[in-house]
């Protein structure tokens, strides 16, 4: 009983941290999405959000998060098992990491430095003769950068669901005939594919609400759903529009986090 | 070599980087239908063997030959060998029937036959009925049977077994025992099994292979190597012993302890330096006048069975006898043993000197075969 009774004191700060930071903001965006411009009661922003304007910067964000999810994936993959592979996968790992922590809009615009007009881009094209070509501000640039920045969040659950992997699950594989390829998609993959869902879940949501970085990288040729949330919340001052696609961009993370939660198996 | 013969390795040496190799110059022959025991102490290279058998690994030098064709470059999925893992390594991914199906699917087999291959496999390791469980849900010793099952499925021509049943208690293990010798007897095929239990070798095998240090010590029927040692290691290793030191005075005479004794070794130089063997069943006690050798009881353990009775002689030498009899420590007391007891081992002498003794002696002794 007693010990009990602690326990429940030690949860306190933890569940004040929640509500205070967690749930009251939640609360806050849900309460402003029901009011309009001038501050009244409203369900106008619902409505909005169901007209062709916003249904397709819906689709577009999607769209380029499942592609920038896609790619980093399919980039991230070969390269954490590669990792696994080598000598000092530790310190392999941590080069990779270490550019996560550089600010991201220092890195937006180094890549303006890289892929502009007179970027290195550009004259590396010119050192085999093609001529200069517009890289900047194009859908390519974009998810080129967005994977870039991604990709570390995408190689760390893989390689450690690849690094955890014992290694006689692909000597039993192996033993039973199989070949290298059938190794990888009977046991291999399917043994580390708790890492990839993490993987695909770290990256898509922040991908679905990316803003700085259409701006400065697509030249707002992009829009998705987090460009607008800063539209309306900076530029126009419509809180509650800002506050209903919030809704929506949340509802939509919680149904990707159950969708790539982890089943459990019977312990 | 005969045509009986399915594994042989000749010369096999595997070292790791720089260091020490971990098998060293291997020779032996494994036969169709037989039950082989790789027996030695923890790191001995025991794994190692199993594994350049199924593949995982190639030898630094030598051969490894199935059939009489070098295999040494044939990959693990391309052997007719299935390995039965320490840790099992069943995939914690498939049930217990996609674990079994596992080698049939990759063979391409119809579903019907997998499903009546699955099932047979299970039953006949007593399994039947347990297809949709997880592995997750299986105890230690199910688990060690789907093993079998997800082995014996394929057909193989050679099953390894890695140390299968040292993660079970030991009434499970001596039930195992029984029935991993039973399976090999109604399958037919080749077991190659790992332990460094020394009963548990005794007990199963058609031949065993004492490994020490990457070398065979020495290879032979239980009863061969329980009675005739090559040496101290495997005298050591193959049960308790009383080893000590003697000169073979000539042809069926040892002498130890300071007396001479009748014994059964013969083709070994007179006045060698040996070792002599004697198991600690084979001593029994007497009344002090009618021993060969006279003894004062250090301490006893019951033992259930027996009585572990630790003596010492006059010269220092430690006897261990095992008896039903009773003794008390201080007491001073007689052992009488038969001249078969006796084993006498010349040392330094190789497996190989050994045997050609033993063949040098064997025709004019109707006892030998
Ligand atoms: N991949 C490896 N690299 C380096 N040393 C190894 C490797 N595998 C085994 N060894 C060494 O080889 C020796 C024999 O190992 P092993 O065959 O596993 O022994 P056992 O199965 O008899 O216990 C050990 O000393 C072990 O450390
Ligand atoms: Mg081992």
């Amino acid at each position: 009983m007693q010990t009990k009774h602690y326990q429940k004191l030690y949860m306190v700060p933890y569940f004040l941290w929640i509500i205070v930071f967690v749930v009251a903001p939640l609360l806050l965006v849900l309460y402003y999405s029901f009011f309009d411009v001038e501050g009244h009661f409203t369900f106008t922003n619902y409505q909005k959000f169901f007209t062709p304007v916003y249904l397709k910067m819906t689709f577009s964000s999607f769209w380029y998060a499942f592609l920038i999810t896609l790619i980093a994936l399919i980039i991230a993959y070969p390269v954490a098992y590669l990792l696994t592979k080598t000598k000092h996968k530790q310190l392999w790992l941590l080069l990779i990491i270490v550019p996560s922590w550089v600010n991201l809009l220092l890195k937006a615009y180094a890549f303006i430095g890289i892929f502009g007009q007179y970027g290195l881009a550009n004259g590396l094209l010119g050192l085999v003769g093609i001529a200069p070509k517009q890289i900047l501000f194009t859908d390519f640039s974009f998810v080129f950068v967005a994977v870039y920045i991604f990709i570390p969040f995408m190689i760390l659950p893989i390689f450690n669901a690849l690094n955890e992997l014992n290694d006689t699950y692909i000597d039993a594989a192996k033993d039973l005939g199989a070949s290298k390829w059938t190794t990888f998609r009977r046991v291999i993959f399917p043994l580390t594919i708790g890492g990839v869902k993490s993987g695909c879940q770290i990256v898509f949501i922040p991908a679905l609400s990316l803003f700085m970085l259409t701006r400065l990288i697509a030249g707002s040729r992009v829009i998705t759903l987090g460009t607008a949330i800063e539209q309306h919340f900076l530029v126009t001052q419509d809180w509650g529009m800002g506050s209903t696609i919030a809704v929506f961009l949340i509802i939509a993370m919680f149904i990707i986090m159950a969708f790539t939660a982890d089943r459990k198996r019977g312990a | 070599m005969n045509n009986n013969t399915i594994i042989q390795f000749k010369d096999v040496t595997k070292q790791f980087a720089d260091d020490q190799p971990v098998l060293d110059h291997v020779n032996f022959e494994i036969e169709r239908g037989k039950f082989y025991t790789l027996l030695g102490p923890s790191g001995c290279g025991k794994t190692t063997i199993l594994r350049l058998i199924a593949g995982f690994t190639q030898p630094t030098s030598g051969e490894v030959l199935f059939d009489n064709h070098i295999y040494n470059h044939v990959p693990a999925n391309k052997r007719q060998v299935n390995t039965v893992f320490q840790d099992y390594a069943l995939f914690p991914h498939l049930n217990v029937f996609e674990n079994v199906a596992f080698g049939l699917r990759i063979q391409k087999f119809k579903e019907k036959d997998i499903e009546k291959k699955v099932k047979q496999a299970l039953s006949f390791v007593n399994l039947a009925g347990y297809e949709e469980r997880e592995v997750s849900e299986m105890s230690g010793g199910q688990r060690q049977r789907v093993a079998i099952a997800r082995a014996i499925v394929n057909e193989p021509q050679v099953i390894l077994l890695d140390e299968p049943l040292s993660a079970l208690d030991l009434k499970l293990r001596t039930q195992m025992q029984y029935e991993l010798r039973d399976l090999q007897r109604r399958l037919g095929i080749t077991f190659i099994f790992v332990t460094h239990d020394q009963e548990e070798a005794l007990a199963m095998s058609d031949e065993i292979f004492v490994i020490n240090k990457g070398k065979i010590q020495q290879s032979g029927t239980p009863i061969d190597i329980y009675d005739e040692p090559v040496n101290r290691f495997v005298a050591d290793f193959i049960g308790e012993s009383n080893i000590v030191k003697g000169t073979m005075i000539r042809d069926f005479l040892v002498s130890f302890t300071g007396k001479e004794f009748e014994c059964v070794d013969q083709g070994i130089a007179e006045n060698k330096k040996v070792e002599v063997v004697i198991r600690p069943e084979d001593l029994h006690i007497v009344p002090w006048e009618q021993g060969k050798l006279q003894v004062k009881v250090h301490s006893t353990l019951f033992r259930g069975v027996h009585y572990e009775i630790i003596c010492h002689d006059s010269a220092g030498n430690e006897w261990l006898v095992h008896s039903t009899k009773k003794a008390k420590a201080g007491d001073t007391i007689g052992l009488y043993f038969d001249p078969e007891a006796i084993h006498v081992m010349v040392v330094g002498e190789t497996e190989e000197e050994f045997d050609r003794r033993l063949e040098s002696y064997a025709v004019d002794d109707t006892s030998a075969n």
